[in-house]
């Protein structure tokens, strides 16, 4: 990718952004999201046999990743149906720029206003999280049990992570957004690779158990190179919550994972896009 | 870059995002509260799908508790014990769900059936029983799938020990649970005296002083501050019980009364 491109790309991108952080959408997602994370500690009142802080959390990394999935799913669909409909993608494509920029552009400005989102619910997050520590901690040094803690670079750790599976989802609707017809196609057939994404693990479980026959291992293989594993970003109680923490390199090792996923999906997305008639 | 060369390059790194996702998941796997393919399969249509969604699992484990209040409140035995299980499964590090579903089992619908079937005075002592402990093991085997996905083992082989005692009238079974909970890191102070009583009144008399012997001088003297002197007391009258020749008896203890 030359200079130019990159140039291109980035332009398209900050539009792109730019158009997507005056939606609607974004701005009712972020703050329901803000004001579910914050009154969490008035649900505590259904919590039962945890820790206080886990049914925050639980609840906190809940909203990010319901909202988070829905904005990814719905903005880049929306966006880039936006452009095809009102015919602006022909008038841009009809300069220098290539459809992989274009596509490019489209993805970088989405996954910018995604990383938004989980910064700023993230910080709501850990907010409320040490402030109860705060207020819990001496009652239960009081009642001589062992304060809880939070751990804000686990936390810190666990928005990369969710930002990295966002940006998944994002690439994988662009992918099918790219070849589909229709906005409601794209959005629907999003949502159901997510929940696919979200129950892929278990073809991967299916894979490490040897009595397993050699066509559904087949079936299992090719699951787990075509759909993405959404649930390896689901660590947030080890990272934030527990003392132990996640183990070594797992966080590392799920985003090495994640973005490939990540570029394979882009590389789709633009090979599907080349040949779409706009 | 050629149409071929992307669907190629995609193809490749689809491969390569698989095989990293494998290594990955390993290393994540143990921190992820325990989901496998059989819970799905058991509570799938009971919204576990939507605990699998994402981290709202703790919230809707709640939720799933708290109807299974409802019908427990009227006595409907197979949705009440679903919805019980569906919240141990969403949260299956919660202590609480685990043993209060087990008591709910092992004792409230034994309860149930007996009135289902007449009440208490219309069903004989006999069938009562038998109820009694097929419910028993039914709460036993919620408690052990518990001591296995949740963190504390002890609290769970207590109370299945309790169940295995009072309901099954299994004191060797009994005696088996108090032991492995005697046995672990979490182990209450009580155990191994359950541990040893249930195995003496179950005739192995010999098993249970040797186990005891063993188990107060490697552990319980050294873990408890007293060096467990009632233990010790115990211990005494099983070798008077016994017979145990002076000189194989545990020797006499400075501080021992």
């Amino acid at each position: 990718m030359t200079m130019d491109a990159l140039r291109r790309t980035h332009w398209i991108a900050r539009i792109t952004f730019l158009e997507a952080v005056r939606q609607r959408l974004f701005s009712f997602l972020l703050l329901l999201g803000a004001a579910l994370a914050v009154s969490s500690v008035a649900f505590r009142f259904l919590n039962f046999g945890h820790g206080e802080l886990k049914f925050v959390a639980d609840f906190g990394f809940g909203i990010l990743f319901l909202f988070g999935s829905l904005l990814a799913v719905v903005m880049t669909a929306q966006l880039l149906y936006a452009e095809l409909d009102n015919r602006t993608a022909l008038t841009l494509l009809a300069k220098p720029v290539s459809r992989s920029e274009f596509l490019l552009g489209k993805f970088l400005g989405v996954w910018a206003v995604l990383g938004v989102f989980i910064v700023l619910l993230c910080s709501i997050l850990a907010g409320v999280l040490l402030t109860r520590a705060a207020e819990i901690a001496p009652v239960a040094e009081a009642a001589g049990r062992v304060p809880p803690s939070v751990n804000a670079a686990g936390l810190a750790i666990f928005a990369l992570l969710q930002w990295m599976r966002l940006g998944i989802i994002a690439a994988l609707t662009l992918f099918l957004a790219a070849g589909a017809r229709t906005f409601l196609f794209s959005v629907v057939a999003g949502m159901l690779a997510v929940l696919g994404g979200q129950l892929q693990w278990l073809a991967q479980d299916l894979l490490t158990k040897p009595d397993v026959g050699f066509f559904q291992r087949s079936l299992a293989w090719f699951a787990t190179r075509a759909v993405p594993n959404l649930q390896q970003f689901n660590i947030g109680d080890a990272l934030v919550l527990e003392s132990a923490g996640a183990p070594a390199g797992a966080a590392a090792s799920a985003l090495l994972a994640g973005s490939l996923h990540l570029l394979a999906f882009l590389f789709l997305a633009c090979a599907l896009f080349r040949r779409r008639e706009i | 870059m050629s149409a071929w060369a992307t669907w190629t390059a995609s193809a490749a790194l689809l491969i390569a995002a698989g095989s990293a996702s494998d290594r990955s998941w390993a290393a994540v796997r143990p921190c992820i509260p325990e989901l496998g393919a059989r819970q799905l399969e058991l509570s799938a249509g009971q919204g576990v799908l939507l605990g699998v969604l994402g981290g709202l699992r703790t919230l809707v484990a709640d939720v799933s508790w708290l109807r299974s209040y409802v019908l427990w409140e009227r006595k409907e035995e197979a949705g009440c014990e679903a919805l019980m299980r569906l919240a141990c499964t969403l949260d299956p590090h919660a202590r609480y769900f685990w043993e209060q579903t087990g008591f709910a089992v092992g004792l409230d619908m034994a309860n149930w059936e007996i009135r289902r079937r007449g009440g208490y005075a219309r069903v004989s002592k006999e069938v009562q029983d038998h109820v009694f402990a097929a419910y028993a093991r039914k709460g036993i085997a919620v408690l052990e799938e518990g001591a296995r996905t949740s963190r504390n083992r002890a609290p769970f082989l207590i109370v299945a020990g309790q169940l295995a005692e009072m309901k099954v009238r299994d004191q060797r079974m009994a005696a088996t649970y108090y032991r492995a909970a005697a046995e672990s890191e979490d182990a209450p102070w009580y155990a191994a005296r359950f541990a040893a009583r249930t195995a003496w009144e179950a005739g192995d008399r010999a098993q249970a002083y040797a186990w005891y012997r063993d188990h107060w001088s490697s552990v319980l003297r050294v873990r408890h501050e007293d060096r467990a002197p009632d233990d010790l007391a115990e211990l005494r009258m099983m070798e008077d019980a016994l017979g145990v020749p002076a000189m194989r008896r545990i020797p006499r203890q400075p501080w021992e009364r």
